[in-house]
């Protein structure tokens, strides 16, 4: 066969150039081996892609061998050439041309797909250099920013413009806005509204207003009483300088753990005792830096009686109360702590000081001590031999008296078998008063009121309560006592036992059991209840040291035994002073707890 | 020869710099006390919280500034061994700032954030100290370019040969010329040694087929296989330049999109301070 091949190129502007090139041959290789005689120099042919046969008559046949061959589209193993036809055989494209001449078939071909510039091929495939990739900073630094700007700093400050209702409401959710604003776990008694910060933070920008602290605490104490004009004015000198009130929470921070947030360092109270002075020209109290260094001996709150029976409440340095308590109570604490015991009803009973002092709930103070709990096993206040289930009430003088003339006229009336009834004549054994005897029941009574005058001037000046009790005799105001004839009357004098020997401090003894009671109150030598056996500064020292810890002692600071707020500064002092509380014997003072 | 390094920069004035800072505030805060302890919120807390956030804005404008200042080669040197030596000391001032306490909230967030940031810095430090040195010494004479000319250049040749060669080390030619990825995505540029890469494994076909040929191919594929050999060698250099650059500058894709979170949180944690004060 004859074959016309004719291979088109073109310029850059696209213009064909043909080269033609006649081929006699029974058939023809088509592909890039250089034994191809329709030779395609492209790698991407194969060395040998197909053969192009004559079969038969003037039928022509290209058969795919080594590659493959296109055809609108479609991939062929064989096809019949025909005029017109483009055939896509790798990089080029076969174009069959009607027979021309002598020739009986045609092909034009042209490379279609031109191979790249080698260089620009090799970088084609090279991608070099993070910034050519995905990769931003400016985008990463935005999306690492903005959620943080949204939920830490957009969200919880819209949050917090909003009314306070809504955000009480909110603080209810699972997740609150302001939630990652907190700095740290609130104090135990404040967690309740933890979730809802404005609660204590009502101004943004501002600190925590004494208001919202006194939402519930209202009735906080002071540092110091305000009963007196010269104290409002150095209260406010000293806590609200410039016209502000000193920050409550310029002591109480909290967001620093449950454990509260009551500080305890002796800065809070050195930030001004340590010059004192210099703040309240006025001032009695001393300058005191520390504990172990400068504090002052201690100061006994004392009772001093006064000449119309009521008794102010003075502090005086200890050595000065060495004059002794004024209880108006006898206990000779010797007497009841012998070791060998104390002779009572029931033969000898060995006290000790829990005998009487028993801790109270708290443990800090003890209960009181009463007649009745205490004192009464062993001084009965029986008053008639023949009748020892009989006692007066330890009550008032009144009490007292009537209790024991009510028992002398009941007897004389009634036929208790009273020997000195029988003695005095009124009636015989077993004989009882009638109606009908009137000077009979007369001299009964008369008896009776003379027998009782006596055994109440015995219980009062001699036998009984002359033994603990000031007595003094005293006549009734008005006359003879109520259905007696006499007029003698005894005052016992108010028993006011000092409760609190330092009222401006804690002691509180449960932390101090592990010691025992005589190493600071030694009570076994003690003749008089006047004896004042509280320990001083010194014997608190050799355990407490100062601000600073030293070896084998435990700090003290001023939180140890000291409160900033003071109860006695709640109110007006000179109502009730709770330091002293006197006894009242008219009043059945058993019954009434003695003040802290 | 060892040029000197930016942390020696003026007979390492800031690290002597830095290391007063930090013995000076370290000194302080073991001997102040404070009533509730040392944190944020105390006159300490709040001197230094002040020189960490200035510290840390200022730290960040040097990196805008570092741009600006980039053709000043001198100077940068000390901006650099100043950002470097002082964000340092962060660690110390930030850490006595918080007086040790940390919590669920985003204080210790613009903390935590701080320390991510000055820890890939340091490995910035790491990265700027050790790769320089291994790309002068894996490119040679070469760039980055002139090694891609070098390889167009075998491929050239390989194309040429491999036209004489059979279909199937044609195919596996041809595959090593065009397939042949060098870097890509950012995955792809930490990649040292990629699995089936093309010019790989035309050469270990060639090695394979070199053994069951007609001595009459075997001239033919044994420059076939000298060229891919060659050709490896050059892509393996590129790849290696590509993953150095790379790991010297990949630190940064995290180092200041986490100062940005920093700067954010950091708003945050003053702002919030002040408005719950």
């Amino acid at each position: 066969m004859k074959l016309l091949l004719v291979q088109v190129t073109r310029n850059k502007q696209g213009k064909p150039s043909r080269v033609q090139q006649t081929l006699i041959a029974d058939s023809v290789r088509v592909g890039r081996g250089s034994d191809c005689k329709l030779f395609l120099p492209d790698p991407r042919v194969s060395l040998y892609h197909a053969l192009i046969v004559r079969r038969d008559d003037d039928v022509f046949f290209m058969e795919a061998v080594g590659g493959t061959l296109m055809l609108a589209g479609a991939m062929e193993r064989v096809i019949k050439l025909a005029p017109g036809q483009k055939i896509l055989l790798g990089s080029f494209e076969l174009n069959i041309l009607p027979p021309e001449g002598e020739h009986e078939l045609g092909i034009a071909w042209e490379l279609k797909e031109r191979m790249e510039d080698d260089l620009a091929a090799v970088k084609s495939h090279v991608r070099a250099g993070l910034p050519n990739t995905w990769m931003s900073k400016r985008k990463l630094s935005w999306a690492a920013a903005l959620p943080i700007l949204v939920a830490f700093l957009a969200w919880p400050t819209l949050n917090a413009l909003q009314p306070s209702a809504i955000r009480s409401a909110k603080a209810k959710a699972a997740l609150t806005a302001d939630e990652a604003w907190d700095p740290g776990p609130l104090s135990s008694a404040h967690q309740g509204f933890a979730r809802d910060c404005a609660q204590c933070h009502t101004v943004a920008f501002q600190h925590t207003k004494n208001a919202a602290c006194e939402t519930c605490h209202r009735a906080i104490e002071w540092h110091f009483a305000r009963d007196t004009q010269a104290a409002v004015a150095m209260h406010k000198a000293v806590f609200e300088p410039a016209g502000s009130p000193t920050k409550c929470a310029s002591c109480h921070r909290d967001h620093k753990g449950p454990m509260g947030l009551v500080r305890k360092d002796s800065q809070l109270c050195t930030g001004c005792h340590a010059d004192l002075k210099s703040r309240v020209a006025t001032t009695a109290s001393p300058n005191i830096t520390d504990f172990g260094k400068d504090h002052p001996p201690f100061r006994l709150a004392m009772r001093v009686p006064g000449k119309s029976g009521d008794a102010t409440v003075v502090r005086v340095p200890q050595k000065a109360g060495s004059r002794g308590e004024q209880s108006n109570l006898k206990f000779p604490h010797e007497v009841h702590l012998a070791k060998r015991g104390v002779r009572g009803a029931n033969g000898l009973v060995v006290m000790d000081c829990a005998t009487c002092h028993v801790p109270d709930e708290s443990g800090a103070r003890f209960k009181p001590v009463t007649m009745k709990a205490h004192c009464q096993d062993c001084h009965s206040l029986e008053f008639e031999p023949t009748a020892p289930t009989r006692q007066v009430p330890h009550g008032s003088v009144d009490d007292v008296l009537e209790s024991v003339s009510e028992f002398y006229a009941q007897a004389v009336l009634s036929d208790r078998p009273i020997d000195v009834v029988f003695q005095e004549g009124a009636r015989r054994p077993g004989e009882r008063l009638s109606m009908a005897e009137p000077a009979k029941r007369l001299a009964a009574l008369a008896w009776a009121n003379q027998k009782a005058d006596a055994i109440s001037q015995e219980l009062m000046e001699v036998r009984l309560c002359i033994l603990c009790h000031e007595i003094s005799r005293v006549s009734t105001a008005n006359g003879t006592r109520a259905g007696t004839n006499s007029t003698r009357s005894w005052k016992v004098e108010p028993v006011a036992i000092t409760q609190r020997w330092f009222p401006k401090s804690r002691f509180p003894h449960v932390q101090h059991k592990l010691s025992a009671c005589k190493e600071c109150h030694d009570k076994t030598n003690s003749k008089s209840s006047a004896d004042i056996s509280i320990p001083d500064i010194k014997k608190c020292q050799s355990c407490h040291a100062g601000n600073e810890p030293k070896s084998g002692t435990v700090r003290g600071t001023c939180g140890t035994c000291h409160d900033f707020h003071l109860k006695e500064a709640k109110s007006n002092r000179s109502a009730a002073h709770p330091v002293n509380t006197p006894r009242n014997p008219t009043a059945h003072a058993e019954k009434v707890a003695v003040r802290q | 020869m060892r040029h000197r390094t930016f942390l020696a920069y003026r007979q390492y004035r800031y690290l002597k710099a830095s290391v007063l800072v930090v013995v000076v505030t370290t000194l302080i805060y073991f001997s102040t006390q404070f009533p509730l302890g040392h944190y944020g919120g105390t006159g300490l807390g709040y001197v230094l919280g002040t020189i960490a956030a200035g510290l840390i804005v200022w730290l960040m404008w040097l990196g805008i500034q570092k741009r600006r200042y980039a053709a000043n080669n001198g100077d940068l040197k000390g901006w650099l061994s100043a950002h470097v030596y002082l964000g340092t000391t962060l660690i110390v001032i930030a850490t006595l700032h918080t007086g040790f306490q940390v919590g669920l909230n985003v204080h210790t967030l613009a903390y935590v954030l701080m320390l991510l940031v000055i820890f890939s810095g340091f490995f910035g430090v790491y990265a700027y100290t050790r790769y320089p040195a291994l790309i002068t010494k894996n490119l040679g004479e070469d760039t980055l370019t002139s090694l891609l000319m070098k390889i167009a250049d075998t491929d050239k040749q390989i194309k040429v040969l491999a036209l004489s060669a059979s279909d199937e080390i044609n195919r596996h030619a041809m595959r090593a010329v065009t397939d042949t990825r060098i870097g890509g995505g950012v995955i792809a540029q930490f990649r040292h040694r990629p699995r089936n890469c093309p010019t790989r494994l035309a050469a270990e076909y060639l090695e394979e087929g070199g053994r069951s040929l007609k001595s009459s191919e075997l001239h033919l594929n044994r420059e076939l296989f000298a060229l891919m050999l060659h050709k490896q060698k050059l892509v393996d250099a590129a790849r290696s330049d590509i993953r150095y650059k790379a790991m010297l500058d990949v630190w940064l894709y995290f180092h200041v999109p986490a100062s940005c979170a920093l700067l954010a949180a950091l708003t945050a944690h003053v702002v919030s301070v002040f408005f719950y004060w």
